[in-house]
């Protein structure tokens, strides 16, 4: 430790170095966590019958899973409740494999993209609200991750957004400028 | 299917997979899947607040276990 940070303090040169070999590892841990995932809910989809393929991509700092396919409504749950159970499992599973937190993102048929893309369209509206009557703008209560996708919608219209109140009643204001 | 299905989410989150046994019990009260693990897996599939044992009981009901109870047990005589 004290050997690492003494070395990284003599040879500033290196430091360039280090930090691309960081990111290729840190994408190759993403990459195994998504490989993980993926046997972890193919054993699952072949038990069950199901017939879904199975899509892995790396995004930002997470890996992101996709089961793609027909007849996965079931999969998904009223309000993505499956869904999320399912997450939670598959990042236990990946989680036992690495010894180390994921923050993996599981979508099953869609359900994840289209919510996303609905929630941008909820800010973008508020955005305009926002702007037009020059007053906050606080929207239903919602996830986590549901504030953060209108979050950057808001960002990238330029205004700019907090959160409020306790969950499960933690809800978005949109700010006018 | 199901207890199939059990199994394998339970066997990719423990420590001891190969301690973990499912039976298919039907009583009078109805049908029970019961978990055995190894007893110190059993703290990690029930979760904190027991929230992974509600995770599997989620999937479970969702593909068609809708009536069927969940029990997690320590499986006995392993420590």
């Amino acid at each position: 430790m004290t050997t690492q940070s003494e070395s990284a303090v003599t040879e500033p040169a290196a430091e360039g170095e280090a930090e691309a070999t960081d990111t290729e590892s840190r994408l190759s841990r993403l990459e195994e966590e998504g490989d993980i995932a993926a046997d972890y809910l193919e054993g699952l989809l072949d038990i069950a019958d199901f017939d879904g393929d199975i899509d892995m991509d790396v995004e930002g700092d997470r890996a992101s899973v996709s089961i793609v396919g027909d007849g996965l409504a079931n999969l998904v749950g009223k309000n993505g409740e499956v869904l999320e159970a399912l997450q939670e499992l598959t990042r236990l599973a990946v989680t036992r494999e690495t010894g180390e937190r994921t923050r993996l993102m599981l979508d099953i048929g869609g359900h994840r993209a289209a919510r996303r893309a609905a929630l941008i369209e909820l800010g973008n509206e508020a955005v305009e609200q926002a702007k037009s009557t020059g007053q906050g703008v606080r929207l239903a209560p919602m996830s986590p991750f549901e504030r953060k996708v209108v979050h950057d919608a808001v960002a990238a219209a330029g205004l700019r957004s907090e959160s409020e109140g306790e969950e499960p009643n933690r809800c978005v204001i949109v700010y006018p400028a | 299917m199901l207890e199939e299905a059990l199994e394998h989410l339970v066997k990719g989150i423990v420590e001891h997979p190969d301690e973990v046994t499912v039976r298919d019990r039907t009583l009078r009260r109805g049908r029970i899947l019961e978990v055995r693990v190894h007893p110190d897996d059993l703290g990690k599939v029930i979760g904190r607040q027991g929230r992974t044992a509600n995770a599997l009981r989620t999937v479970i009901h969702a593909l068609g276990g809708r009536a069927v109870r969940i029990d997690l047990v320590e499986a006995p005589g392993l420590r």
